[in-house]
């Protein structure tokens, strides 16, 4: 495959699952400029792994498994790693602009909060539940045994449901 | 709402985010042209310092150790064991900072977030490990600037005994903080205070999630 052929095929991939990239991001990071550069090392971690790509996993279980890894390790880097690349004005990919008060207190907005608060392997297995993944797949993408998976998922669904309950009705 | 559905919650975003999302296909071309191989030869200029102050160091004992046995006799015999026994511990550190900055960069994200994180964690939990070895010298600094010449047969006793308890209290104090230098003593003043001036905050960050990740392997 020659070079040319490879980005195609690496751009296609990254435009139909771009929202993967953008669900990621904002659940790990409250602010704006953060996500910018989360996205990008998301970006060059998926392009640096793809010619490595098995095609025995989906596109998407691939993806969210180095968008989450990314994620994950991206604040226990040291501050000034983060932008030792040139900072971006504009990122790659545009977020819609939800920071309005109706947004951030629509059904929604509160869950989106939530997830923000959840300690980050807690986060990684909601985003997958909540994308509706099998926990077969999830599985697969964190690592631990469907047994613990269906557990933990059942665990965190019923505190944030308790916690939507509480912020509704106040 | 008493039973939110989380799941159609969530998914109402989707709609929205087909429409609206737009890729800047430019920016991610740079990326993956240019930023992906640059990242590297950031990180390195990053460290650059550390990495210069540590050969020079390393130079400077080499020296030392030159001098020593072009004009040898054993009044440097007290020297020598020791610069040698501080340079080895200082190239074995050295050597091992700069392997670890290269496969921190290089690691494949692609495996399940639980491999890879715990990879990750080694690593960056190597400064916890590059500081138990760096402590393993402190004996030396105390027996460096002994002579044949004159110990221990041209001091007196006291000097002796006061000689022996420098050189085993830091013996004692190598070992001590070679056996506690670790993540389970996070809780510890004294080891939060010590990793501060190594990098500290990232390994701070680096010890609480091992503890997330610990937590998290429990079924």
């Amino acid at each position: 495959m020659d070079k040319t052929d490879k980005s195609d095929i690496f751009l296609s991939a990254i435009e139909l699952n771009k929202g993967i990239i953008y669900k990621v991001a904002n659940s790990y990071c409250k602010n704006v400029e953060d996500r910018k550069d989360l996205v990008q090392e998301i970006i060059i971690h998926l392009w640096k792994s793809f010619d490595n790509y098995d095609n025995n996993f989906r596109h998407s279980t691939w993806m969210y498994r180095i968008s989450l890894n990314v994620a994950i390790s991206f604040y226990r880097k040291e501050h000034s790693r983060k932008r030792i690349s040139n900072p971006l004005t504009d990122g790659i990919v545009d977020f819609p602009h939800y920071d309005s008060v109706e947004d951030n207190e629509s059904n929604l907005g509160i869950l989106q909060q939530m997830i923000l608060q959840l300690k980050n392997l807690d986060k990684a297995l909601m985003l997958l539940y909540l994308e509706e993944k099998s926990h077969k797949e999830i599985s697969q993408i964190i690592g631990i045994s469907e047994t613990n998976v269906a557990t933990k998922i059942n665990r965190i669904k019923n505190v944030l449901k308790q916690q939507f309950t509480q912020i509704k009705n106040q | 709402m008493e039973n939110p559905e989380l799941i159609s919650i969530w998914k109402e975003q989707n709609a929205k985010i087909e429409k609206t999302l737009a890729i800047n296909q430019l920016l991610l071309k740079d990326a993956i042209n240019n930023k992906a191989k640059s990242s590297l030869k950031s990180l390195i200029k990053l460290k650059t310092a550390g990495i210069i102050a540590f050969v020079f160091y390393l130079a400077i004992l080499g020296y030392a150790l030159v001098y020593a046995f072009s004009n040898y006799s054993t009044a440097w015999n007290y020297f020598i064991v020791s610069v040698s026994a501080i340079a080895l511990i200082n190239i074995k550190g050295f050597s091992d900072y700069v392997k670890h900055l290269v496969w921190a960069n290089n690691i494949n994200y692609n495996g399940s977030v639980m491999e890879i994180q715990q990879q990750l964690l080694r690593l960056q939990l190597s400064i916890i490990k590059h500081a138990k070895i760096m402590s393993l010298q402190f004996p030396f600094f105390t027996t460096f600037y002994l002579s044949n010449n004159w110990f221990p047969h041209e001091v007196g006793f006291g000097y002796i005994i006061f000689q022996v308890l420098l050189t085993s209290s830091f013996v004692y104090l190598s070992y001590w903080l070679y056996k506690n230098h670790k993540p389970e003593n996070l809780d510890k003043k004294w080891f939060r205070t010590m990793i501060a001036g190594s990098g500290g905050k990232s390994v701070m960050k680096a010890i609480e999630f091992y503890r997330e990740l610990e937590e998290f392997k429990k079924e």
